[in-house]
């Protein structure tokens, strides 16, 4: 089994890592450079904990492998923040309790976050869209979708109940 | 999980390619999107000695029409085909890739690969069959193409050999006034393998109420996506009513071989019948636009 030498950008760093072929994206991240934020859940593309951002589109990094992001752009929920500076959908997902056990709150974010690039005042459908492919088995999902929608619109004080007022398709 | 091991091949063109899978035959497997392939790895249901992974080849990614028709290229991702317009027919197979996994999923997953694993439940499959697509095949030295509906052998087999590698999907023009419609039936709305899956492409006469022509697909209902002919061909020269579409979902029902195994056949039949006439009635909109 011959290793090999890919080249990409993890979170704006470039990385040159030697890998064995048959690792897969998530075990490359979390055991060979530490990048434990994404979670490894059921390795099968069902739950999205592993979610990463790939040339900016989520995709399930139990998927790929390693060696495919040659040249490519890799996401992590570790290149969200600014120094101490958190990005404000975890801000929201905080403010907001959208995180109790917290495993899937990375790939949560991560496609939430290219939700509001391509889509910056989604309604709650386009949200629970885009995170159809994120399992939560803690929240009920009601309290994450407020927080994403509480970045998108910050002024908005909807809360349980009032989001589909408040955010309804025009 | 542990994967087993293999080599890793990326090749930058497709005769490249080619020439690799000559070389390994049966001991390679193609990599498109990996949203399968990986999870048979995982599970060891299959170990390669060579993967050969197709995404440096730019020949096989993105659409371009021409006046016969349009060509797909196999690792075209659902995602990019469910935001692409493809006209009032075509949209039957939009509707069919945002249906499929997840988004997480549709970013990865391709077109090529959701035909060549050949699964009976293969959501962009009824629409390709109702859209009379073709499917080119290249191997080291010479190409071939093979009309969809000659394309699935049984669950999870096609006629790809070993060396052959997919490289386009065409889908024909169609004559003005026509339109198409995708159908899924699933207990969730997300990650959810069809239970039952239905695609229907009409073709209007001038004055937009005679049926010209009809096509309707089925997925999940036998051991491969199969056209429902019969009820199609009940269709053509009859007018687009609600009596028509429902004689033509029964027709349907009783030409789907459902083998109870997700759901009863009896259920089967019952929603292959419910859904070819929502199929239809929405490809009529489509195609009255």
């Amino acid at each position: 089994m011959k290793k090999c030498q890919i080249t990409f950008q993890l979170n704006g760093i470039t990385c040159e890592v030697l890998v064995n072929p048959n690792q897969t994206l998530v075990r490359m991240l979390r055991d060979d450079l530490g990048l434990t934020g994404t979670k490894y859940g059921c390795g099968e593309g069902d739950c999205g904990s592993c979610t990463v951002l790939l040339d900016g589109e989520p995709v399930n990094s139990c998927l790929m492998l390693a060696a495919q992001v040659d040249g490519h752009q890799i996401t992590t929920i570790e290149g969200l923040a600014d120094g101490d500076k958190l990005h404000p959908l975890q801000t929201s997902f905080i403010e907001k309790g959208a995180i109790q056990c917290g495993f899937c709150t990375p790939g949560m974010i991560l496609s939430a976050k290219n939700l509001l690039e391509k889509q910056p005042n989604p309604s709650e459908l386009e949200v629970r869209t885009a995170i159809s492919g994120n399992l939560c088995r803690c929240t009920g999902y009601q309290k994450i979708v407020e927080a994403i929608l509480a970045t998108a619109s910050p002024d908005c004080q909807c809360s349980s109940g009032d989001v589909k007022n408040c955010h309804e398709e025009d | 999980m542990l994967l087993p091991k293999f080599d890793y091949n990326a090749p930058s063109d497709l005769e490249e390619a080619c020439q690799i899978m000559a070389n390994y035959g049966d001991q390679a497997k193609l990599l498109a999107g990996g949203t399968d392939l990986l999870i048979a790895l995982q599970k060891k249901s299959i170990a390669p000695a060579q993967i050969v992974a197709l995404d440096r080849i730019e020949d096989l990614e993105g659409g371009w029409g021409d006046e016969d028709g349009f060509f797909l290229g196999s690792r075209t991702t659902a995602a990019e085909i469910a935001e692409s317009d493809y006209g009032p027919a075509g949209q039957a197979l939009a509707q069919a890739a945002s249906q499929i996994g997840s988004p997480l999923i549709r970013n990865l997953a391709t077109i090529g690969g959701n035909l060549a694993t050949a699964m009976p439940a293969a959501d962009m499959a009824p629409p390709l069959l109702a859209l009379q697509a073709s499917i080119v095949l290249q191997k080291y030295g010479s190409r071939r193409e093979v009309a969809i509906s000659d394309f699935f052998v049984a669950p999870g087999e096609q006629v790809m050999s070993a060396e052959e590698i997919m490289s386009l999907i065409f889908i024909p023009e169609l004559p003005a006034g026509s339109g198409g419609a995708f159908e899924k039936l699933g207990v969730r709305k997300a990650l959810e393998r069809s239970i039952i899956s239905v695609a229907a492409v009409i073709s209007l006469n001038d004055d937009g109420k005679t049926i010209n022509q009809a096509r309707i697909a089925l997925g999940a209902v036998a051991p491969t996506p199969m056209l429902a002919v019969n009820a199609a061909a009940g269709l053509c020269g009859k007018k687009a009513t609600a009596k028509n579409f429902t004689e033509a979902g029964k027709t349907a029902a009783q030409e789907a071989q459902p083998r109870g195994l997700r759901t009863s056949a009896l259920y089967s039949r019952l929603m292959v019948e419910t859904l070819t006439v929502r199929a239809l009635n929405r490809a009529f909109d489509a195609a009255s636009q």
